[in-house]
């Protein structure tokens, strides 16, 4: 098994109501395996939301694997100025 | 050259500087809060961001702004926590040669910045709750 930490930003931290949590995975699970769980977990509440994935603060474009210790935030649409 | 800054607090605006002798054209944005949100009035933004990402993606997003367009410096603080209305969020200055380009370069960044910094906004309704903002704009 694998830890991640889950960081939760926007509509992600509003759905969730933490800024982070920690799930244990399987080893070998992938980014979009991960954001199908991470929008099971929401009930719903994240259907309408495109999500964009980091890993480590990097975006990540396609499915990778998980690995030990990383850090996967899902960014909904981001808003700054 | 660049320089970057996400802040709390107040943006103390980049210092006027006449003695630029290339750059005919100084383009300043500030983008301010406004008092309502999607016909509701507000009493304030939050800006949360990706701490560490934010100001990672800023600052590449500045260098590609200066590769892509013929300017000579580009400077840009972003505000992050309670922004009140009126206040200032994002202050941008660019320096070039011609108007055009510096302009051009200034729309650029802005959009590309409200497609992949991660800041977000919260807004402060008058009952003082707290709820994402809806607006990309």
């Amino acid at each position: 098994m694998i830890n991640v930490t889950v960081k939760c930003f926007s509509q992600v931290k509003y759905a969730f109501g933490e800024d982070q949590f920690i799930l244990e995975l399987s080893v070998g699970t992938t980014t979009l395996e991960l954001e199908e769980m991470v929008r099971e977990k929401a009930n719903g509440q994240l259907d309408d939301i495109s999500l964009r994935i980091a890993v480590n603060q990097k975006y990540t474009p396609i499915d990778i694997k998980l690995n030990n210790g990383d850090e996967v935030a899902f960014i909904p649409p981001v808003q700054g100025g | 050259m660049i320089k970057i800054e996400i802040t709390e607090g107040l943006i103390t605006f980049f210092k006027n500087d006449d003695s630029r002798k290339q750059d005919g054209a100084e383009l300043i944005f500030n983008g301010r809060v406004r008092a309502t949100e999607h016909g509701d009035s507000i009493l304030a933004l939050e800006y949360e961001q990706y701490e560490g990402m934010a100001e990672v993606e800023l600052t590449q997003l500045a260098k590609n702004t200066c590769e892509k367009f013929p300017i000579n410096d580009l400077f840009c603080k972003h505000r992050i926590g309670k922004v009140s209305v009126g206040e200032t969020s994002l202050h941008v200055v660019i320096w070039s040669k011609h108007r055009q380009e510096g302009i051009d370069a200034m729309s650029w960044f802005i959009i590309e910045l409200k497609k992949r910094v991660p800041i977000w906004k919260w807004a402060i309704l008058q009952d003082g709750s707290r709820i994402p903002s809806e607006c990309n704009h």
